[in-house]
């Protein structure tokens, strides 16, 4: 039987951050969307003392333009709000096709964004599309608010940048700029975790590619991303032989598992496959509307 | 070790006490302490969509939602659907059309399209797939739920 004894519905962020800090260590956790949390309190698998509900905090909710023109997306953002939202166009569309691509409808309907991030599971949608979009994350704590970029707050399997009694506020995304952004993935049964996922964001301007960002998804212990693949594509103006360079290096790099999805020698062999079909897909829409 | 929270719930348009464990669910809190076994428990970590319930008219899954964080929400289960114990449009379509099995899964796709129908009285194909996708039908019986949702559209045109 659970040990749940209570369930705290804070109305601000540094409430919650001190109900975080007087509790009992890894016995109170935060609740989010329940998309995952109470998943894993209904099979046993978490038996928190305490929980900390963020459902009553007004500052995580909904996505704002900031004064730089760029987005600050609130930790308790449902994905279907993410997957809908126009102003996540150009080089961030690739966040919107990744929400759109969560699960089903309802459970769209009730995952957040921060709760989705801050599990970390590496085959997820949101962690390769928010490392290729290079957003950052606003973290509070006891300490006050800070800034990790995305590609440093996934560090391993399920675990994150945040210490302890931290938690995530908000996704802050750099004004978005004309190109595009995509994001693919290969997976048993439509709304299922991905096999591989690959996420692109490309900042597009008088023919040339000033930026670009690919990060792959479900194969290692967070997603997947290289410098110097991007650095290629932005140079190679993410022509084919580029693309497939990228793949071939991102492929070597990757240390997926075998699991029930797949085996990790296929996910290997996926990778380069799934990059060169970005970049093709990327090219023919540059093409039109560039 | 585990004391009773206490919550008021607006369920079905009342308000209604709710005396259950922390770690209780809507779903648990519906169906134990409220006796509304329409919304049924199947995979309870919300994959299989039978315990769809409406919050605030959106979409969620009962089992992933504990009782006591519901809140404010407004509760619609599948005995708040038709009203007057009369069937509502979407059920009497399902009905008409043969697009119950087993019916296990029904409330949980009765909730779905009622969402859909509310938002796009006129959906088409792929709509109705979309809204349904949330929902497993264990006798494999979408063909007939998607038809009588595509009747209920045409109906509408």
């Amino acid at each position: 039987m659970s040990a749940l004894a209570r369930l705290h519905r804070p109305a601000t962020v540094e409430e919650a951050v001190r109900l975080l800090a007087g509790g009992d260590g890894e016995r109170t956790r935060l609740l989010a969307g329940g998309a995952t949390l109470v998943a894993m309190l209904n099979a046993g698998l978490v038996d928190p003392a305490e929980l900390v509900s963020l459902a009553a905090v007004d500052e995580l909710r909904g996505i704002g333009t900031l004064p730089d023109g760029g987005l600050r997306i609130g930790a308790m953002t449902r994905h279907r709000e993410t997957a809908a939202d126009v102003r996540l166009a150009g080089t961030l569309a690739v966040l919107r096709e990744a929400a759109a691509r969560i699960a089903n409808p309802v459970v769209r309907n009730m995952g957040t964004i921060g709760g989705s991030i801050s599990f970390a599971d590496p085959a997820a949608d949101y962690p390769p599309a928010l490392v290729a979009a290079d957003a950052a994350v606003e973290i509070a704590g006891p300490q006050g608010r800070r800034r990790v970029p995305a590609r440093e707050f996934f560090v391993d399997w399920y675990a994150t940048a945040l210490g302890p009694n931290e938690m995530v506020t908000a996704i802050l995304l750099a004004p978005r700029a004309p190109g595009l952004g995509s994001y693919d993935k290969l997976y048993r049964v439509a709304g299922d975790y991905a096999i591989v996922s690959v996420a692109l964001s490309v900042a597009w301007r008088d023919g040339a590619c000033a930026r670009a960002g690919l990060a792959v998804g479900g194969c290692g212990p967070r997603p997947l991303h290289l410098d110097e693949a991007d650095e290629l594509l932005r140079a190679g103006r993410l022509g084919a032989q580029a693309a497939r360079r990228a793949g071939e290096l991102l492929a070597a790099a990757a240390d997926p598992l075998d699991d029930v999805r797949a085996s990790a020698a296929y996910r290997r062999r996926v990778i380069p496959r799934m990059v060169e079909r970005a970049l093709a897909a990327a090219r023919d829409e540059l093409s039109r509307t560039a | 070790m585990n004391p009773k929270l206490h919550s008021v719930l607006t369920i079905n348009g009342e308000r209604r006490d709710v005396l259950a464990p922390a770690s209780a669910t809507l779903l648990d809190a519906l169906r134990s302490v409220l006796g509304l076994t329409g919304t049924k428990r199947g995979c309870n970590h919300g994959v299989c969509g039978a315990c769809t319930v409406l919050l605030d008219g959106k979409l969620a899954r009962a089992c992933l939602t504990l009782a006591a964080d519901v809140g404010e929400r407004a509760v619609v289960t599948i005995e708040g659907i038709g009203g007057n114990g009369g069937l509502s449009p979407v059920q009497r379509a399902l009905v008409e059309h043969g697009a119950i099995q087993c019916g296990f899964c029904t409330p949980g796709v009765v909730i779905a399209l009622s969402e859909l129908f509310a938002r796009d009285p006129r959906p088409d194909r792929g709509a109705i797939r979309g809204a349904l996708s949330g929902n497993l039908c264990r006798c494999s019986g979408y063909a007939k739920i998607v038809e009588a949702a595509e009747r209920l559209a045409g109906e509408a045109r």
